[in-house]
């Protein structure tokens, strides 16, 4: 019983996230409420650039993204903490667990996640009418659900080289045309936008991760579990990209909200 | 009907081939130059005299000596301060241009210190009219994660130099830029250098 409210829910959900992406060019509907938003914004807004002069710099200066921040002094405070949340939670919990366990299980842990998570990447290259991603993600789940004993292993990247497509939710949202909107740090969550925002939402409802605690763990143990995951990640990651953005930084929130604008716009364009 | 298959087959393949030469031919300059410089980078990487933690500032010194040359720092510099730089002193551009170099230094010499036999794949080059090109590369680490990494180049009389890196879509210049606007617009330029100046201390006391 349980099991098919679940399955229906998700199958509505899933339908219903579809057809408004169908429509969206139509009846852009969330696009216009957030225009409007920021529109009330921007008199607040204090971090525009100035209008850019030189001409041979013309085209350089174009890739520039406008970033629209009137929540700057919340955003830094936020951005404050997570600095400390990193430095003095995460970072001696992943250095721990880094040295007790070997780099090939963190990873093969990352890929039984990454392959659970497979319906957001997959129905995201839907929404994105990128067939042939969605078929490689189809076919990577296979593979990797079946030779990959349960998702641990990931042999369809390195036996047959079919690589993992990156597709989220708010880069759909992106490629619609809808505009990032008003930069936010949401905390442990780390940067983003108010269309991210709604990405991770709708990546959320996406996500099978979140429908299994929603069903059947407690909400301490589904805390654990993102908690983990992302513990996880991380320690494959050493923290790296993180910390060499901010290291090298004179001013590290306005360096992290750099890096992440112009990241997501790359990853809109591709 | 089975001479027609292998002659156009041959066909083909000398198409192909024609094609692949022209490609390999456009590959020389500025991506060949820049894989050099890698190459090169990584051979101090792996040198085994020089590993270890002891050896650490004698790395870094014979890797900045390896590939320091094909970087413009001052153009990075002039990018980074965007419209503030003409209203620059000759004296205090060349100021800015060391303090950025050290920046540059510090950041990226440092990162190499982790190096655990990351592979660096050439992927395409890209020239415009002779002055501007991208090179495209692709760093794999040992967990199997995949990082782009553009070079920026701008060719002064033949000459080509690196004036951007772009790591997954991030520009490193227009990180910076984002930050000294950001900086110069609430305070004085003279307060940026110091900012700059104060951050290079406390890395010097945190490093003894």
């Amino acid at each position: 019983m349980k099991k098919s409210a679940c399955l229906t829910c998700f199958f509505v959900l899933t339908l219903f996230f579809s057809m408004t992406i169908l429509w969206a060019d139509e009846v852009p509907f969330e696009e216009t409420v957030l225009n409007n938003k920021v529109s009330d914004n921007n008199t607040t807004n204090n971090n525009e650039e100035d209008e850019q002069s030189e001409p041979e710099e013309a085209d350089e200066m174009s890739e520039v993204a406008q970033i629209k921040d009137p929540l700057q002094s919340i955003n830094r405070a936020v951005f404050a903490f997570n600095d400390k949340a990193f430095h003095y939670f995460f970072k001696p919990v992943y250095t721990g667990y880094n040295s007790m366990i070997p780099v090939q299980a963190r990873v093969s842990v990352r890929n039984f996640y990454t392959n659970i998570k497979m319906p957001i990447s997959f129905f995201n290259c839907l929404f994105q009418s990128n067939f042939k991603g969605a078929g490689t993600e189809m076919l990577r789940f296979v593979v990797n659900s079946t030779i990959g004993v349960g998702g641990f292993l990931d042999p369809a990247k390195s036996r047959f080289h079919i690589n993992k497509q990156n597709r989220d939710f708010g880069q759909t949202l992106g490629k619609y045309e809808m505009e990032s909107g008003t930069y936010l740090v949401l905390p442990f969550l780390g940067p983003s936008t108010s269309r991210d925002v709604i990405g991770l939402a709708g990546d959320a409802v996406l996500n099978p991760l979140t429908w299994v605690s929603w069903f059947f763990l407690t909400p301490i143990e589904s805390i654990g579990n993102y908690t983990y995951e992302s513990v996880n990640d991380l320690s494959i990651d050493t923290g790296d990209t993180y910390e060499s953005i901010t290291k090298p930084a004179i001013d590290s929130y306005i360096a992290v909200q750099d890096a992440y604008i112009q990241n997501r716009i790359k990853k809109v364009k591709d | 009907m089975k001479y027609r298959k292998i002659i156009s087959a041959m066909c083909v393949g000398v198409i192909s081939l024609a094609f692949m030469s022209t490609f390999l031919c456009a590959a020389d300059e500025p991506g060949k130059l820049v894989m050099k410089t890698i190459d090169s980078g990584l051979t101090v990487l792996k040198e085994p005299s020089l590993k270890g933690p002891e050896k650490t500032q004698e790395r870094r010194q014979r890797l900045w000596e390896e590939i320091s040359f094909i970087f413009n720092f001052e153009e990075m510099s002039k990018r980074a301060l965007g419209q503030h730089w003409k209203k620059r002193t000759p004296d205090e551009k060349r100021e800015f241009v060391e303090l950025f170099t050290n920046i540059m230094k510090d950041a990226y010499i440092g990162k190499t210190d982790t190096y655990s036999g990351e592979k660096i794949v050439f992927l395409r080059e890209k020239q415009e009219d002779n002055k501007y090109a991208t090179v495209q590369t692709k760093i794999i680490s040992n967990t199997g994660t995949e990082v782009l990494v553009d070079y920026r180049m701008l060719s002064n009389d033949g000459k080509w130099t690196i004036y951007d890196v772009i790591i997954e879509g991030v520009s490193l210049v227009n990180n910076y830029r984002s930050q000294f606007n950001n900086i110069l617009m609430k305070s004085s330029y003279e307060e940026l250098i110091q900012k700059i100046k104060d951050k290079k201390g406390k890395e010097e006391i945190s490093a003894k």
